[in-house]
């Protein structure tokens, strides 16, 4: 198997309410991939699958070709996971935090974590209580990553960080992605966190996914199109429209092509990826209000 | 795992030394001085030979120590307090999220709910083990005074206490799996348990072993010296002329001269039976435990 983490059909449903349906996604070895989506959207129940927290109610899941609850032996040691909240154990210092992932991960990597702590200029006696957000967030990280893992799965991991912790916190990521074959899948639904690290994008909503590709792909693939009014109709014959506009003698339309447009009515303009998302997203609240409204 | 439950349980283990220690400067001296008193007297002669000399000797001793031996009662808080306290670190972890940190490592959930279970347990039982030697040596002389089923020297010789802190454990435990509320789940598992003990002490104990029924005219049968009488009465042609029941002692003597030609009746717990009732009450507190303990580990495994 190729892909470093896939799911098929998954869904996760707490008491009546599903919060992830339907997700079908592959994220290929060696990418960083963006989880993008609203708030509620289900990223961290995805990513709670992904590292065996949670059991899927439907479908399923696999990390590195393992069932990461009934392989959870194998599968474990070489999953990184790291939590929205950055949970650690207050009382403990910095020091015993480190020894907390010594003693719990066979593959712990000390001298790299050691020095990660010194280049961050962590204090090794302080308690982990009194450190700032962003130090929280550093040794969490550090305990992810001299974990050795192959995958390495980060929920919101900066969206409790001040701009200059979540720079930092971010080079960190891409330098251990640099170091080492690794494959990272980062949530957040703010994406300019992420655009700056990533090559692939997965954009959920409505707990199901939307879309999934590498980014270029992506961007190559949409367009946006301005032409005449209720014209849409033979343009969403031959692509996938994603939102249209109607304005009074104008309509747009942003698509995701499948090749060339090539009728002269429609003038193409090309997107950046915050555009096309936001266009995703946008498209999600209107369902979610139409399924409010009915 | 190992390290990190003892390392996460450190501060209770200390609390719960802690107790111990100013529990034994205090029971320490005070034991001394009822031995001292006890020995000197030749109160140990007196109640075997149960001379009536010795009556004003063994009101002495009472009057003295009655007041220190009926504090005591309070000891029974004590398993309830140890037991609720060692629950505190797993219950915490719950209700920080921190579980989750050890179980995105690389051990799985079951190897780390071993050891953040048989810490506790382990750390339960020697507690209880430690309360247990030091308080059948300090109860010594007022067992041999009220006998070993006396309640207040029930409740804190022989085995039950090590079934009492399972217990108030195991208590403390599910409700923090259910609820993940740490102080909460504290406070009402130590009620609960008190409520428990309440309820087996003053209604169940008497009846988990089957108690003797006996009639006599005269002399009481030698088991009736020290029993614990549920049930008592005397009856003189016919009629009934004393009654009673709820007593430790037994031996309590019939001198009257009216009462020579008395027939009694009572229904009671010999000295015998304190072993059986021991690890009948024992069994059944570290039972109840054990499934408590069960039904917080599947709970907390199928967190999800």
């Amino acid at each position: 198997m190729n892909a470093a983490f896939s799911t098929h059909e998954l869904g996760k449903r707490y008491g009546s309410q599903w919060a992830l349906r339907d997700c079908t996604l592959e994220i290929p070895r060696g990418s960083v991939t963006a989880l993008v989506g609203p708030n509620g959207a289900g990223k961290t129940t995805l990513l709670r699958l992904a590292v065996g927290l949670s059991r899927p109610s439907a479908g399923s899941v696999r990390v590195l070709g393992l069932d990461p609850h009934a392989d959870a032996a194998e599968a474990l040691p070489r999953v990184g996971f790291l939590a929205q909240e950055h949970p650690l154990y207050g009382g403990f210092t910095v020091a015993e935090m480190l020894r907390v992932g010594r003693k719990l991960n066979p593959a712990w990597d000390d001298e790299a974590a050691r020095a990660r702590i010194a280049e961050l200029d962590l204090p090794l006696k302080k308690k982990v209580r009194s450190l700032s957000g962003g130090q929280r967030a550093q040794v969490a990280l550090t305990l992810t990553l001299a974990k050795r893992p192959a995958l390495l799965l980060l929920d919101e991991p900066v969206a409790s960080l001040d701009p200059l912790a979540r720079r930092e916190f971010m080079q960190s990521v891409l330098e251990a992605v640099a170091e080492r074959e690794l494959t990272v899948v980062l949530s957040s639904h703010i994406l300019a966190d992420l655009e700056r690290v990533c090559d692939h994008l997965v954009i959920l909503a409505v707990g199901r996914t939307q879309l999934v590709g590498p980014i270029e792909e992506i961007v190559a693939s949409h367009r946006l199109l301005t032409g005449p009014r209720d014209d849409a109709g033979e343009v969403a014959r031959m692509h996938d429209v994603v939102r249209e506009s109607h304005a009074e003698r104008q309509t747009t339309l942003l698509v995701r092509a499948n090749g060339h447009v090539y009728d002269a009515r429609w003038t193409v303009h090309e997107l950046d990826l915050e555009e096309i998302v936001l266009a995703y997203l946008g498209q999600d609240a209107a369902r979610r209000r139409e399924a409010v409204a009915s | 795992m190992i390290w990190l439950s003892w390392r996460l349980q450190r501060t209770e283990t200390l609390v719960v030394l802690g107790v111990l220690a100013l529990l034994t400067a205090w029971l320490v001296p005070t034991g001394l001085n009822m031995w001292d008193a006890y020995q000197h007297n030749s109160l140990g002669a007196c109640i075997v030979h149960q001379a009536l000399r010795c009556d004003s000797a063994i009101g002495l001793f009472r009057a003295r120590f009655g007041g220190i031996s009926n504090l005591a009662s309070w000891f029974n808080l004590l398993p309830g307090l140890i037991g609720v306290l060692l629950a505190a670190p797993l219950v915490s972890d719950l209700e920080n999220g921190t579980y989750r940190l050890a179980w995105t490592q690389s051990i799985t959930r079951r190897r780390w709910l071993l050891g953040k279970l048989g810490l506790p347990v382990v750390a339960a039982l020697l507690a209880a083990g430690g309360l247990i030697a030091l308080f059948s040596w300090w109860r010594t002389p007022i067992a041999h005074l009220d006998g070993r089923l006396d309640t207040g020297v029930f409740d804190t010789t022989g085995t039950v206490m090590l079934g009492y802190t399972l217990f108030a454990l195991g208590l403390a435990l599910a409700l923090g799996a259910v609820w993940r509320r740490t102080a909460a789940s504290l406070i009402v598992g130590f009620v609960a348990y008190f409520a428990a003990r309440i309820m087996v002490d003053f209604k169940l104990r008497d009846h988990l072993v089957a108690a003797v029924h006996a009639t006599w005219r005269g002399r009481p049968p030698a088991s009736f010296n020290n029993a614990k009488v549920l049930n008592f009465f005397a009856t003189l042609h016919g009629h009934r002329v004393i009654s009673g029941g709820g007593f430790t002692g037994g031996g309590v003597k019939f001198q009257a001269p009216n009462l020579n030609k008395a027939l009694f009746h009572a229904v009671y717990q010999p000295e015998s039976h304190f072993w059986p009732l021991q690890l009948t009450e024992t069994a059944l507190f570290t039972g109840v435990a054990l499934l408590l303990i069960a039904f917080a580990a599947w709970r907390i495994l199928r967190t999800d």
